[in-house]
C-alpha cells in the first residue's frame, strides 16, 4: 500500500513537472540534426543521382589501377635496388673509433614505435590489396584489424616524431645538390655528398611519412567509421559517401608513394650503407660515414669542435 | 532452357512511406539493430506536389560495381541476375559500399571495440552460397524465399504494392500498364533503372 502511494506521488510529481514545462516533451524541433546513420538519409537518392561524380571514379580505379599500380611500383621499386645492389653496390665505410652520437634514446624509442606501426601496416594494408589471391576470410579479416591498431601506433610517434625532426628536415640549398647526383649512389667512387644531419632522400621520406602520415590517419579514419561527422568538412557540400570514396582514393594513392619510399628506407639502412643500421641501435654513426654522407652536417660539428 | 532475370521496381507515386518494407525485411531475416537492408527515404519533403518516397535497397544491377571492386572477390551473381556474396570471404572493408550507387551494402560493428564486421545486404530473399535453406544459411544470410517458390518479404507485404520484385518482362509490363493509366508525363524507366541495369 505505502508503496502504490509512493508511485502515485511520483506519478503525480512527474505530471505537475510537465504541466509546468519543466520536463521537456520530445517535440519534432528537438530531433537530433544529426542523428542516425548519415549514410541512410534523403540523400541516399541523391547520391544515386551524383554516382557519376566519384563512384564512377573510384569503381574505375579500384577495377584497373589500384592493384595494378601497387603492383608494378613495389616490383619496380625492388628491381632497381636489386639492380643497384649487384652493379653499384653496397657503401661501406670505416667503423673505428665511437663514432658521433647523433639520436638520443627518445629519439630512437620513437623512431622504433613508428618503424613497428609501419611493418604492421604496410604488409597488411598489401594483404587487403591482393586479397584475392589469399583467399580472403579470417585471415585478410584479421589483416585488416591489424592494419587499424598498427594506425594507433602511428598516432602514438607521430607528434613526438614531426617535433623533434621538424628543424632538421626542413629543406635547404643542399637538396637541390644532392638530387643532382642523386646522393652520390649512382657511383662505386666514395664521393662526399652535400647534406646535413639529414639528406634530401630522408627528408623525402619523413615529409611523406609525416604530412602524407597525416592524409592517411585521416582517409583511414573516415573508411574506418564510415558515419564519422566532421562540421569541417561541411564547407566542402559532399555527401558523407563521397567523402569515403574520395578518402580510398587518396588513401591508395598515397600508399603508393609511402609503400614506394618505406622499401627504399630499409633497402638504405639494410643493405646499400653498410652498417648504417648502428645509428638507430645505439645512437652513433660512424664518423667515416658522416664525412662522407652528410658533409655539411659533419662541417658544422668540426666548426663546433663537437669533434 | 532461359532463366527469369530479376529486377525490384518502387512505384514513387503509389510508396505512402509506412516503411513496412524495411520493418518486413529486419523481421524476416532477424537482422540486427543498425542494419537495414532495405530502407524508405523520401525527397523534396514538405514541398507540395514534389514530396515522394521511395524505397531503397540492393538493386542487383546487371554490371554489380560490389562485385567489381571487391578485393577478395566475394561476390558471385546468379543466372537469375541475384546479386550475392558470401560472408566467410568477405573482410569487410568497405569498398563495395564506395562503389554501390544505392548505398545497399550494410556494416554490422559488431565486433571488440565495436570494430566493423563483415557486409551484410539485401539477398532478394535468396539467401547465400551455404546449403539452401540449412541453419547456417539462415543464421548467415536470412530466409531463403526464393527457394521456397515465395516472393521477396518486402514486396510481398507492401499494402500499395509500389515495391514489385520479379522477372523484368513481368515488372516492365505492370510498370507500362501504370504509366499507361496515370495518362500523364513521359516516363522511359523507374527510378534507378538504367543506373542498376543499363538500357
Amino acid at each position: 500500500m505505502k508503496k502504490i502511494l509512493l508511485l502515485c506521488l511520483g506519478y503525480f510529481s512527474l505530471y505537475a513537472r510537465v504541466i509546468s514545462g519543466s520536463v521537456p516533451l520530445a517535440s519534432q524541433d528537438m530531433a537530433p540534426r544529426n542523428g542516425g546513420d548519415l549514410l541512410v538519409s534523403s540523400e541516399l537518392v541523391q547520391n544515386i543521382l551524383n554516382y557519376q561524380q566519384w563512384g564512377e571514379l573510384f569503381t574505375y580505379l579500384q577495377v584497373h589501377w589500384f592493384r595494378v599500380l601497387f603492383f608494378g611500383i613495389t616490383i619496380g621499386v625492388l628491381v632497381v635496388f636489386l639492380l643497384h645492389y649487384l652493379v653499384i653496390g653496397p657503401k661501406k665505410f670505416s667503423h673505428e673509433g665511437k663514432g658521433i652520437f647523433v639520436y638520443s634514446i627518445f629519439k630512437r624509442i620513437v623512431h622504433w614505435t613508428a618503424a613497428l606501426a609501419f611493418v604492421l601496416i604496410v604488409p597488411t594494408g598489401f594483404m587487403m590489396i591482393f586479397g584475392k589471391e589469399l583467399g580472403g576470410g579470417d585471415l585478410v579479416l584479421t589483416a585488416r584489424y591489424i592494419h587499424s591498431v598498427g594506425t594507433v601506433l602511428f598516432i602514438v610517434s607521430f607528434i613526438p616524431m614531426f617535433l623533434m625532426w621538424f628543424v632538421p628536415m626542413l629543406p635547404t640549398f643542399d637538396d637541390i645538390k644532392w638530387f643532382l647526383m642523386l646522393g652520390g649512389y649512382l657511383t662505386k667512387k666514395k664521393v662526399v655528398v652535400p647534406a646535413g644531419q639529414f639528406n634530401a632522400g630522408q627528408k623525402m621520406w619523413f615529409w611523406v611519412a609525416l604530412l602524407g602520415g597525416f592524409v592517411m590517419i585521416f582517409t583511414g579514419g573516415m573508411m574506418y567509421f564510415q558515419d564519422l561527422h566532421l562540421a569541417v568538412l561541411d564547407r566542402f557540400n559532399l555527401a558523407q559517401i563521397d567523402i569515403i570514396r574520395i578518402s580510398a582514393i587518396a588513401h591508395n594513392f598515397l600508399g603508393m608513394a609511402v609503400t614506394a619510399l618505406f622499401i627504399t628506407h630499409m633497402y638504405m639502412s639494410l643493405f646499400a650503407i653498410k652498417g648504417s643500421l648502428d645509428s638507430m641501435l645505439d645512437g652513433h654513426k660512424s664518423e667515416d660515414e658522416v664525412k662522407y654522407m652528410h658533409s655539411s652536417f659533419y662541417k658544422k660539428l668540426k666548426k663546433e669542435g663537437k669533434i | 532452357m532461359s532463366y527469369a532475370r530479376m529486377k525490384f521496381y518502387c512505384d514513387e507515386a503509389r510508396c505512402i512511406e509506412c516503411d513496412g518494407c524495411s520493418v518486413a525485411c529486419a523481421e524476416a531475416h532477424e537482422l540486427p539493430v543498425g542494419i537495414s537492408r532495405r530502407k524508405v527515404v523520401t525527397l523534396n519533403e514538405g514541398i507540395e506536389g514534389k514530396e515522394f518516397s521511395v524505397s531503397v535497397a540492393c538493386m542487383h544491377c546487371t554490371d554489380a560495381p560490389c562485385e567489381q571492386v571487391c578485393p577478395v572477390d566475394c561476390f558471385y551473381i546468379r543466372e537469375d541476375g541475384i546479386v550475392l556474396h558470401d560472408k566467410e570471404t568477405c573482410i569487410g572493408c568497405g569498398y563495395c559500399l564506395y562503389a554501390c550507387p544505392f548505398g545497399a551494402p550494410q556494416f554490422p560493428k559488431d565486433g571488440a571495440f565495436g570494430t566493423r564486421g563483415v557486409m551484410d545486404k539485401c539477398t532478394m530473399c535468396a539467401g547465400g552460397p551455404e546449403e539452401t535453406n540449412s541453419a547456417k544459411e539462415r543464421e548467415l544470410y536470412g530466409q531463403n524465399r526464393i527457394a521456397e517458390g515465395k516472393v521477396p518479404a518486402c514486396a510481398a507485404m507492401c499494402s500499395t504494392k509500389a515495391l514489385i520484385v520479379g522477372d523484368e518482362q513481368e515488372v516492365s509490363k505492370i510498370y507500362r500498364e501504370r504509366v499507361m493509366s496515370r495518362g500523364k508525363g513521359v516516363q522511359s524507366a523507374p527510378y534507378g533503372w538504367s543506373t542498376a541495369y543499363g538500357n
